[in-house]
């Protein structure tokens, strides 16, 4: 197991931040891997959509509406 | 009459209603089985034996009257260990769970109690249904029964083992980024991903909210539908539950692919990610039969595999952790360390990243809907690697990396994985057959024309007999 020390700066802050203080100091090479899958950037939209496309699905009122 | 071990659901059934078997001599076979064979695959968590011989004889005694409740009845099946059953433990194969006791049975069980099945047990699975084939947890994972060193696929993978050993002709599973279809392709049996809404997630543990589904496994594309019909329809406790009937897949299952259109999305395993040689040859064979048999098959192209993957993976990451959140942060060390390792990325995915993974679901299914406009299914490998060695974590780890199943968790839409044929070595490889929303009878009948035209199903895994009998003994 890897010293928690030697963790970046960045992912230590966010990861306690988080509340994983705890998992950081048990698993400090797992939470790094972590933060790197989980920051990783999402591949870029298909053309046409965009960031001010809605999102699926859409939120809908009537669903709680009695008898619905 | 066949090895009862061997039974298909559709020739049990038959049997039972003609009271040429009976329910509890079915079931005592595949106890005994359980009993003499599991040791070597770890698919039972727990065997309910007393409660199905119990359910057997009761259904031994209806179908005596005259009073049979359709196909499901005496017939044994075995159950994820992620499915509530009243008065037992779920435990999702976690030890975090270990003492938990559902208070009611999930959706799914209560149809199959009310269609007269008989319940053998609970069966493995990857902890939470995530992970891997993990060997810090109180039970050991599930083994392959066509090789036993080799990952059974999961997270589905008692259900997979239990079905290729013989130990059950049913068994119902989970699929989030392919788990039903996972040990599907592994064990070379036949699993089903049916549309988002067709069968209840009511009282199934949760991986994620918008991915999970439930899933029929068995050994024929047949039994698969006739439990596909056990399962499903509409759930009004359950807010994701589809409104509608549910379509009637054994009317044409048997109508064969003539006329019919497929696509083949070739790109995944040519161009997209490295596909195994016998994972390729196999599906192009299939294409070459299914043309054989009267289908139009022509290729297609949608986005590339690692946006399908991305966007799973971030809606996946994102609902993951915000169910697990609380364990996670204040007993890490109780999970699975591939467990952990599964749910901690979720921590770091920013509430604007899981939108746009959301916006892109949207975009895919617009492609994938675009697609289908002038097809009745698509077809691609489900695996795009053969199964490694269960012990090899680097390498159970690729095989999920390289896989092509979890586009139609993103969709939503039904897709089966069956048998295209066996590696050298005997190694099950397999393809997906994927069709539009609700369009499971068209899923099934291409399948099952598939697998009539090649027999494979026809194939057991070489079973060692290593125990005593229990309920001989």
């Amino acid at each position: 197991m890897s010293d928690a020390s030697k963790t970046p700066e960045a992912v230590r802050l966010m990861a306690e931040q988080h509340g994983l203080a705890k998992a950081l100091k048990l698993y400090p090479d797992g939470v790094k891997a972590a933060a790197e899958r989980g920051l990783k950037p999402l591949g870029d939209l298909p053309a046409g959509t965009t960031q001010i496309s809605s999102p699926a699905p859409i939120f809908n009122p009537a669903r709680f509406e009695r008898g619905e | 009459m066949t090895d009862v071990a061997w039974l298909t659901v559709a020739e049990g059934s038959q049997l039972l209603r003609a009271k040429k078997l009976s329910p509890v001599e079915w079931t005592k076979a595949l106890l005994d089985r359980i009993a003499a064979i599991d040791s070597q695959y770890n698919a039972f968590l727990v065997v309910t034996a007393d409660q199905a011989l119990a359910q057997a004889k009761a259904a031994e005694a209806e179908i005596a009257k005259g009073q049979w409740r359709g196909p499901m009845h005496g017939v044994p099946y075995a159950c994820k260990d992620i499915f509530d059953i009243e008065g037992m433990a779920t435990t999702c194969h976690s030890k975090i769970r270990i003492d938990h006791r559902a208070s009611a049975d999930a959706f799914v069980v209560k149809r199959l109690r009310k269609a007269g099945a008989v319940l053998l047990g609970k069966v493995a699975l990857h902890e939470f249904a995530t992970g891997g084939p993990a060997f810090d947890l109180p039970w050991p994972p599930a083994r392959n029964p066509w090789n036993r060193d080799l990952h059974p696929g999961g997270s589905s993978s008692g259900s997979g083992a239990a079905l290729a050993a013989g130990m059950a002709p049913a068994a119902l599973g989970t699929d989030t980024g392919g788990s039903v279809r996972n040990p599907a392709t592994c064990c070379g049996i036949v699993g089903m991903k049916p549309t988002y809404g067709a069968v209840s997630l009511n009282g199934v543990f949760p991986l994620t909210y918008s991915l999970d589904h439930v899933g029929p496994m068995t050994r024929t594309v047949e039994d698969n539908a006739i439990f596909f019909h056990a399962i499903a329809g509409h759930d009004p406790d359950d807010p994701t539950s589809a409104r509608r009937e549910t379509p009637d897949c054994l009317k044409d299952l048997k109508a064969g692919v003539k006329g019919l259109r497929i696509g083949v999305i070739e790109h995944f395993y040519r161009q997209d990610a490295e596909a195994n040689a016998d994972q390729v040859r196999a599906i192009d064979q299939a294409v070459d039969l299914l043309q054989k048999l009267g289908a139009s098959v022509k290729t297609i192209r949608l986005s590339p595999l690692s946006l399908w993957t991305d966007c799973n993976r971030t809606i996946h990451q994102a609902e993951a952790y915000a169910i697990h959140e609380k364990d996670v942060q204040q007993r890490p060390e109780d999970f699975a360390a591939l467990t952990r390792n599964r749910l901690l990325p979720g921590a770091f995915v920013s509430a604007a990243k899981y939108i746009r993974a959301q916006q892109l679901r949207a975009a895919l299914c617009r492609e994938f809907a675009d697609a289908m406009r002038d097809l009745d299914a698509v077809m691609t490998l489900s695996s795009l690697l053969l199964p490694s060695r269960i012990e090899d974590a680097a390498a159970v780890a690729k095989t999920y990396d390289q896989q092509a199943r979890l586009v139609f968790n993103v969709t939503g839409t039904p897709a089966i994985s069956v048998l295209t044929g066996f590696t050298a070595s005997g190694i099950p490889l397999a393809m997906q057959i994927a069709g539009s929303a609700f369009e499971e009878p068209m899923v099934y009948r291409i399948a099952q024309a598939y697998e009539a035209a090649t027999g494979f199903a026809d194939r057991h895994p070489p079973i060692k007999l290593r125990e005593k009998a229990a309920t001989t003994a």
